[in-house]
């Protein structure tokens, strides 16, 4: 088709050898990804977040990273983790993997964050750790808001370490709760049709737990709100004595503003997954809402918002009240906090010569004894790197607050494998003085 | 140069790219490798709106069926890179060729609101068929760039070396189609179907092939986008990006295949000015989300108010003019009338 005459071929030949000859004597380029350590100086490091700040998962959510910011204000303005101030960057993805990835280049390439600290979302975070080809290059990525089981795959997410206890390890013990307080109840399942739910569903199936109806939604739908219509039809026929739900918050919502439209309300004993029982994140859609969470039950790893006899409550509530005054403290920004708490432990421990080497190396090495807020063991190893390893189960009351059955935290711990789910017999340690490294 | 030695000009064009890579910030490699792709998918685009005269408002459902194939093909049969792309193209061009055939029957806002719907229910599919990844969307993953090529060098510098081979490729296939029988007869049909028939020109079957090729290029430049994302799902084939590619397409002037690198790089740059002006006057999360949409709305009314055929093609009509008017000063022609043996001329 393309007719090239013998002059033609041999001037194009001449110039691809020229070209081939001189690519070959380009020195390479001044990018060295291991001789660098960008978003340090000195008394400066600089983090990177991309989270859903707009859209439909963003409620809730978006108030991580001033919870976040809070706190590491509060370091900053007590000296700072070895001398040197943390800054946060904040990107908005729309709870949108492609939209993560776009904006998760822009923090390393633009922005040249030191290390991502908190993404949020399963999807997002794996798309943007394989896209940005974040362990090939070296860059931490810590305390990543997902508790996708598969990040615990050390070889193929090497500098990604997760806080929440696994998907799986959260099922397993929502089925031991559900064996041992509604044995040949009939059940169903509403979940996720992603990683996130999927990784339950491994979960539930280790468990030895079935359910006579499941539900998958899509994650990131917009059309949740009508979505939510159709589990309402499908769980009126089903009749289930127990409903877990396996989702955002934003599914919460569709599920109960649907229940309460049908005139579907009390037929059904709801138990949510830690991801989707904020109440503040309902509000944020439906005030209305809130009052029907009441009898349902809820899991969570971290001392409960209202719990001021907490200290690290207490030190929590008193940093955000200072720092963002109109806002309600709650679930959201205690993860924020705790996720914040955390990084600064994470780089209190891996010195003054900061590299990002020596910090996933202080994370393995010491992360298992780091102070945090959570009332279960962290799992930080060699081996192993997801934090926290188990929940505690409580009700929620009329105003959404989560409260642990039986009057006190009883947590209980296991892996993402076969093992057994076990009361865990862990004592947090002390916090340090006003919260801060030492 | 161009005309009289494309093939060379090409090469000369990729060499200088690919030098001016090793030299750049990466951040900048990585929207130049965004570019690549972008000036396939607009000009397959401009070859099937401004040569064939089809109008598509939904090409990102075209971009989809590319990146789709190419995922499916590299999950499943564990095909090399290359092979993925070409996978995505031919994929793509039986999509568009079944699709070109009810095209065929359409026209005007008719046809426009079919690829709409395309491009607005294709992606949702995604979320039916396990195959696909739901919402999620499967993982593209092209592995590292060949060892050969040094430690350094960069996973964004490969994205932009294989955007790039693939765009001068494409492009230069694309100019020799149009310059050949089957752009002409797109053009005649184009200008006229009613003439163009008359002429012998089979027009239902040129328009399905105009499809069928714009499509194939459609599913390059959506394989593509893919890889440089390393994630094929529905969020990375939005209807935006339908309406950004039409957006660029008039930007670069949609009769002539000249402009297409301005529109392309008008596309990737806007939401970084936008971002330099947000920071600059401490704008907030939703104007740093809104501000690109209104840029480059308010580019296009600019463009279609002033340069309704694009930069380039209007460029040429004004060289055009000048060398006219310049020939009728400089050297008037000259007119010589001779009747019998008398003779008159305008020559003194």
């Amino acid at each position: 088709m393309i007719k090239i005459n013998r002059q033609k071929l041999i001037t194009a030949s001449a110039v691809i050898a020229v070209a081939a000859l001189t690519v070959t004597t380009v020195p390479a380029q001044a990018f060295n990804p291991r001789s660098k350590q960008p978003g340090l100086t000195a008394t400066t490091i600089k983090l990177g977040i991309t989270l859903p700040m707009t859209g439909i998962a963003s409620p809730g959510y978006n108030k991580i990273p001033g919870a976040m910011k809070a706190y590491f204000d509060y370091v900053n303005d007590n000296g700072g983790v070895n001398g040197r101030k943390i800054s946060l960057v904040v990107k908005d993805d729309k709870y949108i993997p492609a939209t993560a990835v776009a904006r998760a280049n822009e923090l390393i390439l633009r922005d040249k964050v030191f290390a991502l600290v908190g993404t949020l979302g399963t999807a997002s975070t794996k798309a943007l750790t394989s896209s940005t080809q974040l362990s090939r290059r070296g860059i931490p990525s810590l305390f990543v808001n997902t508790g996708w089981s598969g990040f615990a795959n050390k070889k193929a997410y090497p500098t990604t370490f997760s806080i929440l206890p696994s998907y799986q390890m959260e099922a397993k013990v929502m089925a031991k709760y559900i064996k041992d307080n509604y044995a040949g109840k009939k059940l169903a399942l509403i979940y996720q049709d992603d990683d996130f739910g999927r990784d339950a569903l491994a979960g539930f199936k280790t468990a030895g737990l079935s359910f006579d109806l499941a539900i998958p939604y899509a994650s990131g739908s917009q059309a949740l709100p009508a979505t939510g219509a159709g589990w309402i039809s499908k769980l009126r026929t089903a009749a289930p004595d127990v409903t877990v739900l396996f989702g955002v918050s934003s599914a919460t919502t569709a599920l109960l503003g649907n229940a309460f439209a049908a005139g579907w309300v009390g037929k059904t004993q709801f138990i949510l997954g830690s991801v989707g029982g904020d109440a503040t994140t309902i509000a944020a859609t439906n005030r209305g809402l809130v009052g029907l969470l009441n009898g349902a039950k809820g899991l969570s790893f971290a001392p409960a918002p209202t719990d001021s006899s907490d200290e690290y409550i207490e030190l929590f509530q008193t940093i955000y009240a200072a720092a963002q005054p109109k806002e309600t403290f709650d679930n959201n920004v205690v993860a924020g906090m705790s996720n914040a708490f955390l990084a600064v432990q994470a780089i209190h421990a891996a010195g003054k010569n900061l590299t990002r080497k020596r910090l996933i190396n202080a994370i393995e090495t010491q992360g298992s004894t780091f102070a945090n807020p959570f009332l279960t063991p962290l799992g930080y190893s060699r081996t192993s790197h997801v934090g926290a390893t188990g929940y505690w189960i409580g009700t929620y009351g009329p105003t959404g607050a989560l409260t642990a059955d039986g009057g006190k935290y009883t947590v209980f711990t296991t892996d993402s494998g076969n093992g057994a789910v076990v009361e865990s017999t862990y004592k947090r340690p002390a916090m340090p003085a006003k919260g801060l490294p030492n | 140069m161009l005309k009289k030695h494309p093939l060379i000009t090409f090469i000369i064009f990729g060499f200088i790219l690919f030098l001016i890579s090793n030299r750049l910030d990466e951040l900048i490699v990585y929207h130049g490798a965004t570019v690549g792709i972008y000036v396939i998918a607009i000009a397959s685009l401009i070859l099937l709106t401004g040569y064939s005269g089809q109008v598509s408002l939904g090409h990102g459902a075209l971009l989809a069926i590319g990146g789709y194939a190419a995922v499916l093909a590299r999950i499943h049969y564990n095909a090399p890179v290359w092979l993925t792309f070409v996978v995505a193209v031919l994929a793509t061009a039986v999509g568009g060729a079944l699709l070109g055939m009810a095209a065929a029957r359409l026209s005007g806002p008719y046809l426009a609101g079919t690829t709409l719907a395309l491009a607005i229910g294709l992606p949702s599919i995604a979320n039916q068929f396990s195959v696909f990844g739901g919402e999620q969307g499967l993982s593209f993953d092209i592995g590292f760039p060949p060892a050969s090529l040094g430690e350094d060098f960069t996973q964004y510098k490969w994205y932009f070396w294989i955007s790039w081979s693939a765009a001068l490729i494409a492009m230069y296939w694309l100019r020799y189609v149009l310059h050949s029988r089957y752009g002409r007869s797109w053009r005649a049909v184009r200008s006229n179907d009613v003439a163009a028939e008359l002429a012998g020109i089979h027009v239902g079957r040129n328009k399905v092939l105009a499809f069928t090729i714009s499509a194939g290029l459609a599913g390059l430049a959506g394989a593509l986008l893919g890889m440089t994302i390393s994630l094929v799902s529905p969020g990375v084939f939005p209807l935006l990006l339908s309406f950004s590619l039409a957006t660029g397409a008039v930007l670069a002037g949609v009769t002539t295949l000249g402009g297409v690198m301005i529109g392309a790089v008008i596309l990737v740059a806007i939401p970084e000015i936008a971002l330099a002006i947000a920071n600059r006057y401490g704008g907030s999360e939703t104007i740093i989300t809104n501000l690109p949409g209104l840029l480059v709305s308010g580019l296009l009314i600019l463009t279609v108010l002033l340069v309704p055929n694009g930069p380039v093609e209007q460029m040429h009509a004004r060289r055009a003019k000048h060398a006219k008017s310049g020939k009728a000063s400089h050297s008037p022609v000259e007119l010589t009338v001779r009747v019998g043996s008398k003779t008159w001329s305008t020559k003194k």
